[in-house]
């Protein structure tokens, strides 16, 4: 069985004013086949924000580990090459 | 903050074509005296020559002060004042005044009421409407071209009380049409005792908003008389906490979360770092709500036991906004921001719980957001929730 993507999308200030607010339009630039396939939530800070190690804001987490500058591209390639990479 | 709420409002539908009301309704609140005066004026036919009769009734009776001893008094200034209609002899409007005066620490509620040809008050106890007669008073006054009683009563007021006025435009609703004899103030009595079954604790704008549609579909939709109808009713404060800013001792967590355990009310967390805290705190989860979010306010979440969860600056500022531009509901996105306005609008009382630690993140320059906003915001909110909305707010720092 298809190993669902989780994906959270952090909405907090800091990351929705730079960038994050673009990466919940997620249905419009992600494949709905893709889509079907990934746990898609909101999370209100993953506290990425107050330190550097990860970059800058937007941040989402897939599977677990947090990526920073986010943008509906850099999104769309990591979910896919996640989604492949799990169900090989 | 006071235990206790006098919940007055009104709605009225003009005559059918008029542009102008003969039915007029005032209210004045008298905070330092404790006092709130609530006049109905009908004034003789409709258009502007009624609403100028009715007007000047209405300002009048506002003025005049209405102890039993000079009740008759105040009358007869009202009655002598107003000119007199040269073909039907009569001189008047009619009008219904409620002097209500309370104390700010306990539910004593006293009203002085005076009738004067308007149909008869209705008074409701909870839900069971209690008749009432009060003293008539006969004015003798010289240039009076028929009998003119004034019924005066003085009712205590408490919890769960409404005294509703209504104009002979309710009463007479449906007349020759749908009800040969109008709906009469036995049918209104009855509509809003069922009403009152149903919805106990109906605010008076909604009560008297049914009233005055019920009346007016009894008219076929095209009024005969202006219709209108006030409501007093004394309840309890709805109160609305908002919690927002992390505590400034992280010790003081534990504290904030008591504090919003212990609200009674509808609660409001604004902001992501102190939804964090709270949610730790007392072992709940955000789980945030992707479906209610427009371009420049995040989306909301829900917790258990709070009745809303939104991101802090960038929503809190937009409510501002709205609420000082007085943006109407209906135009505002399905988001965050209506959710929270929807909720203050419903309060009486707003309580602040501001925390005022400094966000780290905020701090960062390349952030267009930063925290002496939130001082500002609050204030301001303060600001226009009191002199634009009349809701009462207190504030704490934590
Ligand atoms: S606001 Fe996104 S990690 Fe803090």
């Amino acid at each position: 069985m298809d190993k669902k993507v989780k994906i959270k999308i952090c909405v907090g200030t800091s990351c929705f004013v730079q960038g994050g607010s673009d990466l919940l339009l997620y249905n419009d630039f992600i494949d709905p086949e893709i889509i079907e396939k990934c746990d898609i939530e909101g999370i209100s800070c993953f506290n990425a924000c107050k330190g550097h190690e990860n970059g800058s804001a937007p941040f989402v987490m897939i599977n677990d580990k947090i990526y920073g500058d986010m943008t509906p591209e850099k999104l769309n390639k990591i979910v896919i090459e996640v989604y492949h990479a799990r169900n090989k | 903050m006071k235990d206790i709420f006098i919940d007055i409002d009104y709605s009225q539908i003009y005559k059918f074509g008029q542009k102008i009301g003969g039915d007029v309704f005032l209210q004045k609140r008298n905070p330092e005296r404790n006092q709130i005066v609530a006049v109905l004026s009908d004034g003789l036919g409709s258009g502007v020559k009624a609403n100028v009769l009715a007007s000047l009734t209405a300002n009048m009776a506002k003025k005049l002060s209405f102890s039993p001893m000079d009740l008759k008094h105040s009358a007869n200034i009202i009655m002598d004042t107003l000119p007199v209609c040269k073909e039907r002899k009569i001189s008047y409007s009619t009008f219904s005044i409620a002097d209500i005066r309370y104390n700010a620490l306990n539910s004593n509620i006293r009203v002085n009421f005076l009738e004067y040809d308007n149909p008869h008050a209705l008074f409701f106890r909870d839900s069971t409407n209690i008749d009432w007669e009060g003293d008539v008073t006969i004015l003798d006054r010289e240039k009076a071209f028929k009998k003119e009683e004034i019924v005066h009563n003085v009712f205590n007021l408490r919890v769960g009380d409404r005294i509703i006025i209504i104009s002979d435009g309710v009463t007479q609703a449906g007349l020759g049409a749908s009800r040969s004899l109008g709906w009469r103030l036995n049918g209104v009595k009855q509509y809003i005792s069922d009403i009152l079954k149903d919805s106990p604790s109906i605010s008076s704008r909604a009560l008297t908003k049914q009233i005055v549609n019920k009346a007016l579909s009894l008219d076929g939709l095209a009024s005969k008389d202006d219709i209108t109808c006030c409501c007093i009713y004394i309840r309890k404060p709805r109160r609305t906490l908002i919690v927002t800013g992390p505590p400034f001792l992280k010790e003081s967590d534990d504290l904030l979360c008591q504090k919003i355990k212990d609200f009674k009310g509808k609660k409001i967390i604004s902001g992501g770092t102190t939804a964090l805290i709270v949610s730790k705190h007392l072992n709940k989860k955000i789980k945030v709500d992707l479906s209610t979010w427009s371009k420049d306010v995040p989306p909301s979440s829900t917790m258990d036991g709070m009745d809303l969860v939104t991101e802090g600056m960038l929503t809190l500022s937009k409510v501002v906004y709205t609420l000082e531009k007085k943006i109407p509901l209906v135009e505002l996105a399905n988001d965050a921001v209506k959710k929270y306005i929807e909720l203050i609008l419903d309060s009486d009382q707003v309580h602040f719980l501001v925390g005022t630690k400094i966000n780290e993140a905020h701090q960062d320059p390349s952030i267009p957001v930063e925290i002496g906003i939130r001082r500002t915001l609050i204030e301001r909110l303060r600001k226009t929730l009191e002199e634009n909305y009349l809701k009462e707010t207190s504030i704490e720092y934590i």
